[in-house]
Formats: structure tokens, sequence, C-alpha cells
């Protein structure tokens, strides 16, 4: 009880605590329900109880602080509670919707008892951060920019984002290494924490590595597998999955987990629901490659094959055609041939025996013609013969006239007629002396007369 | 890169030729040599299903030298 100290009422820390305590405690007798971000869940493994740091925010700024208590046996029962609704368990930086009275301890103060928290209120939460970071990668226009990469023929290089010794590792490695086709692959593992919160950091600075080598890479594998279901809320991280979109490979999820698409695995270029599905996608991706090869070296052979039987059938079914042909042809020809051979022969016997009769015709005829010409030759030679005879008389007789009358002058022109009429012709040397001036003095002229001549010689010419 | 480019346009060439067979496009004379090319083709294609030449430790060096 309160004492009296120099006029005042004094009260001791204890008995303050305790009015402050039963004030509380009348003032708040039953147990309400809050909302709050769990900033830090600060489980005690050693003991089991939780003392949840709770905080509320208005635009990132802390505007109310206190701090919890969560009991052994009830962290239990709502973390199971956590892990079947949420697939996550109770951790920092969720929203909580919990059931709580308030206490108040002499020695550690004000805080909240926490009995029961609503997974489903944290759920919507979780869905609603989901849906805001969809909304935002969406906005952006970057959400399906990973599945427009082109996925090379095949996607043999691989960059394994996981853990070494994980289960889902080890099944993808089963069946990229040892499937039975031979196909060969190259993979590199970058390790990093792959559930909870500290996945989003690590697993952005091994893509961040990926990245400085990628011309040796076709494609990234997220693999994990064997944790269950649970803190994969982190792959629906707006930074992380605004990493695997904009990533300059195709990203490959396995992630493996029966619950709700993550954002992550939305954005990646091709997501499968375990590690080995992953695998078989990479194994299909090389089939899809190898298969039509295999059918191309079948094809190729089956229709070379066919072609050259085709043509060569071609070939043999022209040769037949154009052999049968041929003959067909000769034999054509062969008959043609003594057809006409057989039709010249007639012809040709009837012919001669027309040209024969013509011949025989002619030659009668001709017979005839020669007798009638040669009677007609004799007849005019007859008639040329008497014409003749007659001409030639007439004509001799008028020559026989013209001759006695020539007859006649010539007599008359005869110098012995001249020569008795008593002229003479001087002859020097033979030759008529027509004038004296062939003549000179001394020379012997003959003188011829009628019945005779004489000698003289010229004295003088005058 | 380069390697990668030569087997996808191989197979790209492959299919072609196959086509071009499929659909009576080549005639006996040339038959030859498109089915010459043809298993050439299949070769390269195969060995890049079964080889890789990458090189863990090259990769590693050029993580470190850049880091």
């Amino acid at each position: 009880m309160s004492e009296i100290i120099r006029d005042k009422t004094v009260f001791t820390l204890s008995e303050v605590a305790k009015s402050v305590q039963k004030t509380l405690a009348e003032r708040y007798s039953t147990p309400f329900w809050i909302k709050a971000e769990m900033n830090k869940l600060n489980y005690y493994s050693h003991s089991g109880h939780c003392y949840p740091e709770l905080v509320e925010k208005i635009n990132g700024r802390v505007v109310a602080q206190m701090r919890s208590t969560l009991w052994s046996d009830d962290y239990l029962n709502i973390n199971q509670r956590f892990l079947n609704l949420l697939h996550e368990p109770l951790k920092d930086g969720i929203k909580i919707l919990f059931q709580a009275k308030i206490k108040y301890d002499a020695q550690y103060g004000l805080s909240l008892h926490i009995m029961d928290i609503d997974p489903s209120y944290t759920l919507g939460d979780l869905e609603l951060e989901k849906q805001l970071s969809i909304e935002r990668l969406k906005k952006e226009g970057i959400f399906y920019q990973n599945k427009n990469h082109l996925l090379p023929l095949l996607p043999q290089r691989i960059a394994i984002i996981s853990v070494e010794t994980s289960k889902g590792y080890a099944d993808f490695m089963e069946v990229i290494e040892n499937n039975p086709y031979g196909y060969r692959f190259f993979h590199m593992l970058f390790p990093a924490i792959l559930q909870g919160e500290n996945a989003i950091d690590s697993i952005n600075f091994q893509l961040s590595r990926i990245e400085k080598v990628k011309s040796h890479f076709d494609v990234v594998a997220i693999i994990r597998g064997g944790g269950g279901d649970v803190g994969l809320s982190c792959y629906n991280n707006y930074s992380l999955a605004r990493t695997i979109a904009l990533f300059p490979l195709p990203v490959l999820t396995g992630i493996g987990h029966a619950t709700n698409e993550t954002v992550c695995e939305m954005t990646s270029f091709q997501n499968a629901i375990t590690p080995t599905k992953i695998a078989e996608f990479l194994i299909q991706k090389f089939h899809n490659f190898s298969v039509p090869l295999s059918e191309s070296k079948v094809k190729i052979i089956r229709l070379t094959k066919q072609q050259l039987h085709e043509k060569n059938g071609l070939l043999q079914n022209t040769a037949r055609l154009y052999k049968h042909l041929a003959i067909g042809m000769i034999s054509e020809n062969k008959y043609h041939l003594s057809q006409l051979s057989r039709s010249m022969m007639q012809e040709a016997g009837f012919r001669f025996r027309t040209e024969k009769n013509r011949v025989q015709n002619m030659a009668q005829s001709l017979g005839k013609d020669i007798k009638g010409i040669l009677q007609q030759g004799a007849q005019d030679i007859s008639t040329l013969n008497t014409t003749l005879v007659r001409g030639s008389k007439s004509r001799i007789s008028n020559q026989q006239v013209a001759v006695q009358t020539l007859e006649k002058n010539v007599e008359i022109l005869n110098p012995l007629h001249v020569l008795k009429r008593g002229f003479s012709i001087t002859l020097l040397h033979g030759k008529a002396v027509r004038s004296t001036n062939e003549l000179k003095p001394d020379d012997n002229v003959l003188t011829q007369l009628f019945d005779g001549s004489f000698e003289s010689n010229v004295k003088k010419i005058e | 890169m380069k390697e990668s480019m030569t087997y996808t346009k191989a197979f790209e060439e492959l299919q072609l030729i196959v086509t071009e067979i499929e659909q009576g496009e080549i005639t006996v004379d040339e038959l030859s040599t498109k089915v010459k090319r043809a298993s050439e083709l299949i070769k390269v294609c195969k060995e890049k299903l079964t080889s890789t030449e990458e090189d863990v430790n090259k990769i590693l060096k050029e993580l470190e030298s850049e880091n």
C-alpha cells in the first residue's frame, strides 16, 4: 500500500504495475481479434515459445509496435494449420489476424498474448501479394517475356540452380545423365537456397552469375524437390519473378509441389510440376530433333528406292512399249510392202499388157501409114520426074535457039571476015600493034592477011 | 553459337531435302547428290545429339575474371 513521504502519496513500482495490471484486466477482460504485420516470429527452439514482434505500417512507416507471446502448444497447433492451408509455416514478414488478450507483466511490461491466428487471412494476404506481383509484371509488359524466347532445337547446355544434395537435383540428373538414347547434355550447378525468404536473394544472385556466362548455356533450370510444399511463397515475389521474366535465356522451373502455380513459374519459359518432368521436357526436345532425323533417313532410303524403282519400271514399260510398237510397225510396214509389191506386180502386168497392145496398135497403124507415105512419095517422085523432064526439054530447046543465034553473031565477028574485006593485023612479037607508039625503027613486024602473012622491017615512023 | 547454327541449319536443310524428295521434286539425276548431302547432314546432327564441347573450367574462369 502507499505510504506518505513528505506529504506525498508514494507507490512502489510493483504497486503501480499491479494497479495497471488490475485496470487492464478489468478493462480488457475478454480476448479480441487484431490485425497486424508479424515483423519477426522470434521462435525459440529451446523452449518452443515464440515472441512475435508485431507492427503496423502506413506507407512503410511504423505507426504502432507491440511485443507478443505465443506459447509452445498454441504455436504448434497454429503452425500446423498454416502448413495445411498455406503450405507455408508461420514466418517473418506476414500479415496475421489473431486473437489475443492484452497482458501486462510487472517485469516484462505490456504485451499481447496470442491465442489463435487465422491462417485464411494470411492466405488472402499472400494471395493478394501474388496477384499484385502478377498485375505489376503484366502492366510492365514483361509477364510473358521469357516465354517469347526461342528454345534452341537442342537445349543441350543447362545452367542448373539447385541444391546438390536435394532429391530434385538427383532426380533431374538421373533422367538427364542416364537417358537410354545416348543424348549428351552439358550442365553446371549454380547452388542456391530454394525455399523461404532467403531464396529470393540467393536465386537472384545465381541468375546474375549465369547471365555473365550466358553464351555457354541454352537454358536455365531452377530445380527444387524433396522439400515438400512448404516455403514457396518466395516464388511469388515480384523481384524474383521479374528477374526470371527478363532473363536473357529461357528459364525452366521444376519446383516440385502440388499447390497453385507461383508467379515465378508463370513467368518462366516452361514450368513443370517436378524436376523429373523438366528433364523429360528436355529429353523430349532431343526426341523432337532425333526422331525426324531417323525418320528422314528411313524416308530418304524408302523414297529413293521407290523413285528408282518407279523410274526403272517406267523405263522398262517404255522399252516394252517401244519394242511392241516397233514390232507392230515393222509387221505393218512389211504387210504394206508386200501389198504394194503385189499391187505393183499387178499394175506392172496390166501396164505391160496395155503398153504392149498400144505398141502393137502403133506398129499396125505405123505400117499403114508408111505404105501411104511411100505411095505418096513415089507419086511425088514420078510427078517431079515428069515435070523435070518436061522442064528440061523446053529449057534445052530454048538454049539451042540461043546458041544458034550466038553462033551467028560469033561468025559475024570472026576476023577472017574483016580480013577478007582487006583489013590486016600487024603483029610485033606476036602481039597486035594498035599504035605507032609501040613501034620503033628497025623493028621486024608480021602482017596478017586473009590468006597469009608477011614479014617487014620498019624504016620510018610518022 | 556458331556450332548451334550449324546443326540448326543442317536440320533445316535436311527437312527441306526430305520434303523435296517426298514431293517428287528431285530428278533421278540430282538424287545421288541430294542423298549424299542428306547423309552428311544426318551425321552432323547425330553427332550434335551425343556430344558437347562446353568446358566447366573455362566458364568458371570467365566468372572469376568478371567478378
